[in-house]
């Protein structure tokens, strides 16, 4: 993180200055910061300097308005994401709910694997992570980077543990079943590198996703092509 | 009883909200307005289920007017629009502003930390009962609120009204 | 001590090179160019490599100064790339093998082209985007495996570029690629051009299409000129590769980008690619056009390392085949 500090200066909008940096990714930083008396999370997508000029903006201003309408059509078909509280198009900057005492999916797989219990302790979060994707996908949603860093859960007092996705900077809207086996396949890469000896649970995953969507079959059979080819045809040429 | 929050992003701005129910002249404040008496948005409490939703109003509404990219032509009118899930302007005031013969405003003024401001001018001018600011949901019109927002059922699950209202509001630029 | 002879031609680019313990000793080459406006199909292709290929044999043992018997092992190209072509040249590896009595290794062309730019910039352990006419990749090391982490999902970049100099009938001597450089360092004006990346992939068959169909409107109608497309075609698929391999940098959390395949020698994406590499203190490896470009010693170079790890190929396992993931061999040479 150290370079990121440098270069950040730069182009970093005057609000941020003096706001905790939590994350630097390839696209964007993403920040703690004081909003109208909340905590909340400021994710910052900043200029990519190889990029022609009107491209970066063009892409830049894009990528922001995809992922708050991704946000806002998951939330009207229920599939929790965080609330967004304000866009500024003129830094790309969308500032979000942060959602208190979260831990995301990787990190709660990790812990359970490290403190020793069973895989089949966690098939109840399989199953959820398995239905809030069909609920996703049936709305025609594509995440575009599912992993279990990207899942967020929130222990409630109920005992129920509540499933947010966040991150749609990549998302887009498709109905295609190619797109959504993609999206799986994405998913299951990084689940199976991530989390080691976890099969049987992608394969709960899938189970309820294609309990939960009357158009998983077809989501399912591209997903068996894809990985059968690794993906996509070699080209020639 | 009024509530008074500063804007982080804009720290030489500071937000006041003033609440008043059994309002008898509300025609007299929306002519006040209309002719400039007043600085301050009048907003139809019966649309604004929290605080935290005007404050966003007024948020985007500073943001924009330093940016030079207002919709409308002045600040507190920006903070109307502002709170509207669409993009239509005089569908904005008619919904959000205050009519002649409504009984309850919100009264939202934005002024610099450094001004002193009259707030007993405002306080003169609106003849009812002030009530604290903090008791907004005491005068919404939940029922109203999600049909104008449309608001579903299924939405309900992942989070409040207020939420909802509170994403439309800041995604209706990119929508 | 070990020397590999190492045949490619699996497109229009016939090369032999031979390689000793990391050595290039030699490493001729010949491409097979068509006029402007016609790309080359995979009968003439084989026919061209076929007159030209024992001429270059012969000079690769020339320049090498070393004779048959000097030869430890024989690689060629088992695959991916077109049919015709493939088959001349490994019937001649093969022919070559059993004459001189020598084991034959049946190489991957895309680790080729890894296996030369590792040895060629000594980067360690390096997140590759390998473009060239017939391939689109962005390749990691990971457990005997170079996993592939992002491609195209329909053509590759340099396929798409060559289309479009057809289209304006660019010349393609000595590259349609090259021709495209050049050009686009005078054009000025950036025109918006389709963009997809899907998650860790790009897609180059919408901004081909519709280049396609617009450039002759565009040039006509004078809202640009020819230079002023090679340019912002440029920009905007050089931007989609290196998007995708930042992420895949992101993801492995690597520190050193390669570059290899013919488009690898585009001066331009190198430059784009090391101001990426600079914003996140990553450190860029490239190659010139000597080992960029389909050439023998890569092949060679990959066979060296699979011959000293005891892989060879049985002659009733040295076919050809047009697709080969590069993924699937398995990478014993590493760990």
């Amino acid at each position: 993180m150290a370079e990121a500090d440098g270069v950040s200066a730069r182009s970093v909008p005057p609000y941020l200055r003096e706001a905790e940096l939590i994350k630097q990714g390839a696209e964007a930083r993403v920040y703690r910061i004081r909003f109208l008396g909340k905590s909340a999370i400021v994710k910052e997508r900043f200029p990519k300097r190889y990029r022609h000029h009107v491209l970066d903006e063009k892409l830049t201003r894009r990528r922001t308005a995809q992922e708050v309408r991704s946000i806002l059509r998951c939330r009207k078909a229920g599939i929790a994401a965080p609330v967004v509280y304000f866009v500024d198009l003129s830094t790309n900057c969308i500032f979000l709910e942060e959602i208190a005492d979260s831990i995301t999916v990787r990190e709660h797989i990790a812990a359970a694997q490290a403190s020793g219990q069973s895989v089949e302790s966690l098939h109840h979060l399989a199953e959820k992570m398995g239905r809030v994707l069909a609920k996703m996908h049936d709305e025609d949603v594509i995440h575009g980077d599912l992993t279990t860093s990207n899942m967020l859960l929130k222990p409630e007092r109920s005992g129920d543990l509540p499933l947010l996705l966040i991150d749609f900077g990549l998302s887009f809207v498709s109905a295609l079943a190619e797109d959504k086996g993609v999206d799986l396949y994405v998913l299951e890469k990084a689940f199976l590198s991530t989390h080691p000896n976890t099969e049987t649970l992608f394969q709960k995953l899938l189970q309820s996703y294609t309990a939960a969507s009357k158009k998983a079959p077809a989501v399912i059979k591209k997903l068996d092509e894809v990985r059968l080819r690794g993906r996509k045809r070699s080209m020639v040429g | 009883m009024h509530l008074s929050s500063g804007l982080e992003l804009f720290p030489e701005f500071v937000v006041t909200q003033l609440l008043f129910k059994d309002v008898k002249n509300c025609a007299e404040l929306r002519k006040m307005a209309m002719e400039g008496k007043i600085a301050g948005a009048l907003i139809n409490p019966s649309m604004v289920l929290d605080p935290f939703q005007t404050l966003l109003a007024a948020n985007k509404a500073v943001h924009v007017q330093k940016i030079g990219k207002m919709k409308t032509r002045s600040l507190y009118s920006e903070i109307i629009f502002n709170l509207s899930p669409t993009n239509n302007i005089s569908e904005a005031f008619k919904r959000f502003g205050i009519s002649d013969n409504d009984n309850a405003v919100l009264i939202v003024l934005v002024h610099n930390k450094e001004e002193a401001y009259n707030k007993d001018d405002v306080l003169s001018k609106a003849d009812g009962q002030q009530i604290p600011a903090d008791q907004m949901s005491t005068l919404s019109d939940l029922a109203k609120i999600k049909k104008l927002y449309k608001v579903a059922p299924q939405e309900e699950k992942c989070g409040s009204v207020l939420d909802a209202v509170i994403c439309r509001m800041a995604a209706k630029d990119v929508v | 001590m070990t020397v590999v002879i190492g045949f490619e031609g699996s497109a229009n680019k016939i090369g032999i090179g031979i390689v000793r313990d990391g050595e290039v000793l030699s490493n001729p080459r010949r491409t097979y160019i068509t006029p402007p406006g016609q790309g080359f199909l995979p009968r003439e292709t084989a026919k061209h490599h076929r007159g030209v290929i024992l001429t270059v044999l012969r000079e690769a043992l020339d320049e090498a100064g070393l004779k048959p018997a000097d030869i430890d092992c024989v690689a060629y190209t088992k695959g991916p790339g077109m049919g015709a072509p493939l088959v001349t040249v490994a019937l001649v590896a093969r022919t070559v093998a059993q004459l001189w009595g020598k084991p034959l290794v049946g190489v991957n062309h895309c680790i080729g082209h890894i296996e030369m730019g590792r040895l060629i910039t000594g980067a360690n352990n390096p997140t590759v985007l390998y473009v060239s006419g017939g391939n689109t990749q962005v390749i990691a090391y990971s457990e005997r495996r170079y996993r592939i982490f992002g491609e195209t999902i329909d053509i590759a970049v340099g396929n798409c570029l060559d289309r479009f100099a057809r289209v304006i009938k660019i010349s393609n001597d000595p590259s349609p690629g090259y021709n495209i450089e050049q050009m686009a360092k005078k054009g000025k004006q950036y025109i918006e051009l389709p963009y997809t990346v899907k998650g860790m992939d790009v897609s180059f068959s919408g901004i081909l299409s519709y280049i396609e169909e617009m450039a002759h409107k565009m040039l006509s109608s004078g809202q640009c000129t020819a230079e002023d497309l090679c340019f912002s075609l440029q920009e905007t698929v050089f931007s989609m590769l290196v998007e995708i391999t930042e992420r895949a940098m992101a993801h492995c959390g690597s520190q050193e980008v390669l570059i290899v395949g013919g488009v690898g020698c585009n001066l331009r994406l190198q430059e784009m690619m090391g101001i990426m590499c600079e914003e996140r203190g990553a450190h860029l490896f490239a190659t010139d056009e000597r080992f960029c470009i389909d050439n023998g010693a890569m092949i060679a170079q990959a066979g060296w390392e699979m011959f000293r790890m005891g892989q060879v190929t049985e002659l009733s396992d040295s076919w050809i085949t047009q697709r080969y993931r590069t993924d699937e061999v398995e990478v014993t040479w590493r760990d």
